[in-house]
């Protein structure tokens, strides 16, 4: 291959470095108003009465609007096709609230200062309610939401017969607090509408602008067409930009002013407004052979949605999916429950309801290589799914699975035996620093199939110069989308990826679609533009046939120009064949193709750590990390590895770092100076191996999906090396000095 | 109050509250928005720029502060539709996903290789450890400085 599996950098790596690329916050229109927000002081109550007067005296101020002079319809955030049958949960502006930091009021100005210092004079009366934070206070009964129970919803399944005897039990418990997304750019957007043709347009930085389209049509009763959503430059999302919020606000402001209105949220409003991952606790009860096979895992699950239900109760069935993706379970029975209490909003987040399911099951495979005397890789190895297994859930062939693969060549890679072995010396050789080793596996999926069907189309069009433009809905996240699909079909029409155009969702334009999440974007939007650039390849080698009149199967391409496998002296450009069907045929050079996959391969990766904790301040350092990854026939293999290195800053963060705390007064950590990312001096030298022979059937040129797959590992594995270098059992993230150093002293204390 | 300082070697005079913020300065009112805000308390990086060579956070830095300085921002390391070998590097690299982070890090390396010519990756690593990149392991950025030093030394001989 000329194109594919060759690294280059993202389409608008240039103008990112010069400056001049530019997001949602950047843009400013004629007319344009500001928008600034206010929020809930209080985390649950009844607004009565909303004080503007002061406000609007503030010089350029355009309007206030609250629950008492907007619409009292309602939406839901999680939504994102037409077929979803969701409860509508959310105003604009909440006459209810439920946390501190739900939507009360929004001040439109003429410039942001002027709507910042409006939004400050607001007065909003409240009657209040008790409310719960967190597990104890929700699952103790204590009061949420009015009209609910604290349980939201109840899951349960089971898969295969419980074994009869012979089995060692493993129980193990963890916990993951909510934690933020922390992409760089605040969430944004700017809304215009036109009143003369009832026209709205939203620009946002989002992973499906047909999934707004059809929640605020529906929200705004407007018809479809008169909606255009328009994917903007996105600054990281991860999961939250795809969730809408910002964009019904917007929208909403814009249509009662009848003119552009642009709404940036703080770094405070994105941490505690917008939506985080919501906390989730597990109970395990592993059963394993004497050999370490898994015979049977139970697991009892709970997941704290926040304030608004949105995808929790998809989230709690979808981690029984996950369940098996990566090892052979014989017997799973899991029950789980949705609690709601007064705290920010649960939603989606890299990886979606995986990260969950291998935290709690990779703590219960360590803890059963622990009580079997068993090494963790060799524990692992008995259970991996292998080439040609059935996904026991989708009952879906896993295909070409590389997991078993991968954990022996990270182990080589790893020196995995060796550090073993240095590490023991090193703990017998002092009394402060303890370093360990660890391992986790996880698996995705590539494709909603078959929870959803799933399909994509795409479009391609040869141009008069015989370069090409390409039409798809797809949502660069930053990670190199929209080079990744031009790069697919470079490949297949033989010409230069820098010949090729391709734009980003834009409904006026792109066909409908579910949007880039779930991994689906290389597999199925992946190979959509595979099969239309195909189409497009035929059908410029029909007209040259015709044209030319050259035998039909006689020609192939090569180099942007049609050949002839019985005339070598026949080249007749790309440009060629255009502009002589457009003047003798009066006809366009263009091909459409829809795509609708059957299946949903395993994708999986092994991440394998090595750490060093300091038992005296309780810290961790993260000495080495390699990340090896099942991946197919790698696009841009060079971004794949940048975002499996970012994915495993992430876990490193999720593991030792992270969370967003909510004190009993409701507030919830508001500023990046509580809540700490790993930064540059942090992190080692992450190395990255891409295991490419276990090719998809159905994907572009057998590639897989990496986005989510690639953070699944990684806070388990960061996690199974502190437990190590411990030789503890720990499992409620994030492993923080404190807790590490409470540990200890425990230890310490029944050790006396 | 009336501010006169330098923007990219030019010079400017703003009518402007003290306390408004130099983000604010360049973003709104000279349409420099290369420059970003990631959170606005000095934490995230997004924000930097050069303040006579060395980085600073424009969003932790006032109008008051501004009176004569220079300031560099990213629209001031290349002409239009150029890259300096700096940018260059981060491009070529790889070291450039959601950009977010971008301009804010290639500023912050910018201030290191005008004061240390031939960095080793420690000092890259501190030299960045004000600017917060979401998307990467940082590798590629560690990367692209080191390649930028290499190119800038090649070039100075
Ligand atoms: S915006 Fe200035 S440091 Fe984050
Ligand atoms: S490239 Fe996205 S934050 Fe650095």
């Amino acid at each position: 291959m000329k194109t594919v599996g060759v690294t280059r950098p993202i389409h608008d790596a240039a103008g990112k470095a010069s400056g001049n690329t530019k997001y949602a916050a950047d843009v400013m229109l004629p007319n344009m108003a500001h928008v600034c927000l206010v929020h809930s002081a209080i985390p649950h109550g009844y607004v009565r009465a909303v004080h503007a007067e002061t406000a609007l005296a503030v010089p350029g101020v355009l309007g206030v609007f609250h629950c008492f002079n907007t619409t009292q319809r309602k939406y839901n955030r999680y939504r994102s096709r037409f077929s979803q049958e969701l409860p509508l949960e959310e105003r604009a502006f909440a006459d209810y609230v439920r946390f501190v930091g739900d939507r009360v009021a929004a001040v439109a100005a003429v410039s942001r200062e002027a709507a910042e210092r409006a939004a400050r004079l607001v007065e909003v009366e409240y009657e209040e309610l008790p409310y719960a934070v967190g597990f104890d206070d929700a699952l103790e009964g204590k009061n949420c939401l009015q009209g609910q129970s604290p349980t939201i919803k109840e899951f349960a399944a089971e898969f295969g017969t419980p074994p009869e005897g012979g089995c060692v039990d493993v129980e193990s418990f963890t916990q993951f607090p909510p934690i933020h997304h922390a992409t760089m750019e605040p969430h944004a957007c700017v809304a215009d509408y036109d009143p003369y043709q009832d026209q709205l347009v939203i620009y946002s930085p989002n992973q499906s602008v047909h999934g707004i389209r059809v929640v605020l049509a529906d929200y705004l009763q407007m018809p479809y067409h008169k909606v255009r959503v328009v994917k903007a430059t996105m600054g990281g999302s991860f999961g939250a930009k795809q969730e809408w919020f910002t964009e019904p606000v917007a929208a909403l402001i814009a249509k009662q002013l009848c003119r552009p209105v642009k709404l940036v949220y703080s770094r405070a409003e994105a941490m505690t407004c917008a939506v985080v991952r919501g906390a989730v606790r597990a109970s395990v009860h592993g059963k394993y052979a004497p050999n370490g096979t898994l015979r049977s895992l139970d697991v009892d699950l709970v997941l704290d949605a926040g304030a608004y239900v949105g995808n929790a109760c998809d989230y709690i069935a979808s981690i029984y999916g996950k369940l098996f993706r990566c090892y052979r379970m014989e017997h799973v029975r899991y029950r789980a429950r949705v609690i709601s209490s007064n705290t920010p909003v649960s939603g989606a987040y890299r990886g979606w309801s995986a990260p969950e399911a291998a935290l709690f099951t990779e703590r219960n495979l360590d803890a059963a290589a622990a009580k079997l005397g068993m090494d963790r890789i060799d524990l692992r190895l008995k259970n991996t799914l292998m080439p040609e297994d059935i996904d026991r859930k989708s009952s879906l062939p896993v295909e070409d699975i590389r997991i078993h693969e991968a954990l022996l060549r990270g182990r080589e890679l790893f020196f995995w035996d060796r550090l073993c072995e240095e590490d023991a010396v090193f703990n017998a050789s002092n009394n402060r620093y303890r370093r360990g080793i660890g391992v986790a596996c996880g698996g995705h999926g590539n494709t909603y199939y078959p929870r959803h069907g799933d399909f994509g189309e795409g479009r391609a069009f040869l141009n008069e110069d015989g370069t090409v433009q390409l039409v798809l809905t797809v949502h660069d996240h930053g990670c190199g989308t929209v080079t990744a699909m031009k790069m697919i079909a470079a490949e297949v029409l033989d010409m230069p990826d820098g010949d090729i155009y391709l734009g980003e969702g834009d409904t006026a334009v792109t066909p409908v679609d579910f949007g880039c999440f779930a991994s689906r974007t290389t597999f199925v939007l992946g190979r959509t533009i595979h099969d239309s650039a195909l189409a497009l390849r035929d059908t410029i080698l029909d007209r040259a046939s015709e044209l030319f009149d050259l035998p039909r199967q006689d020609l192939y391409v090569e180099n942007a120009a049609v050949r002839s496998k019985s005339e070598p002296g026949v080249c007749i450009s790309y440009r060629e064949v255009a502009q002589t069907t457009m003047l003798k045929r009066r006809r366009n050079i263009t091909a459409a193709a829809q795509f609708a996959n059957v299946t949903n391969p395993g994708v999986t990766g092994a991440h394998f750590t090595h750490v060093e904790v300091d038992t005296w301040t309780g810290f961790t350092r993260v000495l080495d990390y390699l990340a090896v990854h099942d991946i197919g026939q790698p696009i841009n293999p060079g971004m794949c590895i940048a975002q499996i290195q970012g994915a495993a800053q992430m876990g490193c963060g999720a593991a030792l770092r992270e969370e967003l705390v909510v004190g009993k007064d409701g507030r919830c950590t508001a500023s990046l100076s509580k809540y700490h990312l790993f930064l540059a001096p942090d992190l080692p030298n992450i190395r990255v191996e891409l295991l490419t022979e276990g090719r998809s059937q159905e994907g572009p040129f057998g590639a897989k999906s990496i986005g989510e797959v690639s953070f699944v590992p990684s806070a388990p594995a960061v996690c199974s090396a502190v437990n190590d270098a411990l030789g503890s059992e720990l499992g409620v993230l994030p492993f923080t000095p404190d807790r590490i150093l409470t540990y200890l002293a425990k230890e310490k204390e029944e050790s006396l | 109050m009336i501010v006169s300082f330098y923007v990219n070697d030019r010079l400017v005079q703003l009518e402007t509250p003290p306390e408004r913020r130099l983000l604010d300065l360049l973003r709104e009112d000279l349409h420099l928005t290369g420059v970003k805000e990631g959170c606005g308390e000095g934490e995230c990086g997004a924000c930097t720029v050069l303040l006579n060579g060395e980085p600073i956070h424009a969003c932790l830095t006032l109008a008051i502060q501004l009176e004569g300085c220079h300031i560099t921002t990213i629209e001031g390391l290349s002409a239009p539709g150029e890259l300096d070998i700096l940018q260059n590097a981060f491009a070529e690299e790889l070291a450039i996903q959601c950009g977010f982070c971008t301009t804010g890090m290639i500023l912050s390396a910018k201030a290191l290789l005008l004061k240390q010519p031939d960095p080793d990756e420690t000092m890259i690593r501190e030299a960045l450890s004000g600017n917060i990149c979401r998307c990467s392991g940082y590798v590629q950025i560690v990367k692209a400085v080191k390649r930028a030093a290499r190119e800038l030394r090649e070039a100075a001989v």
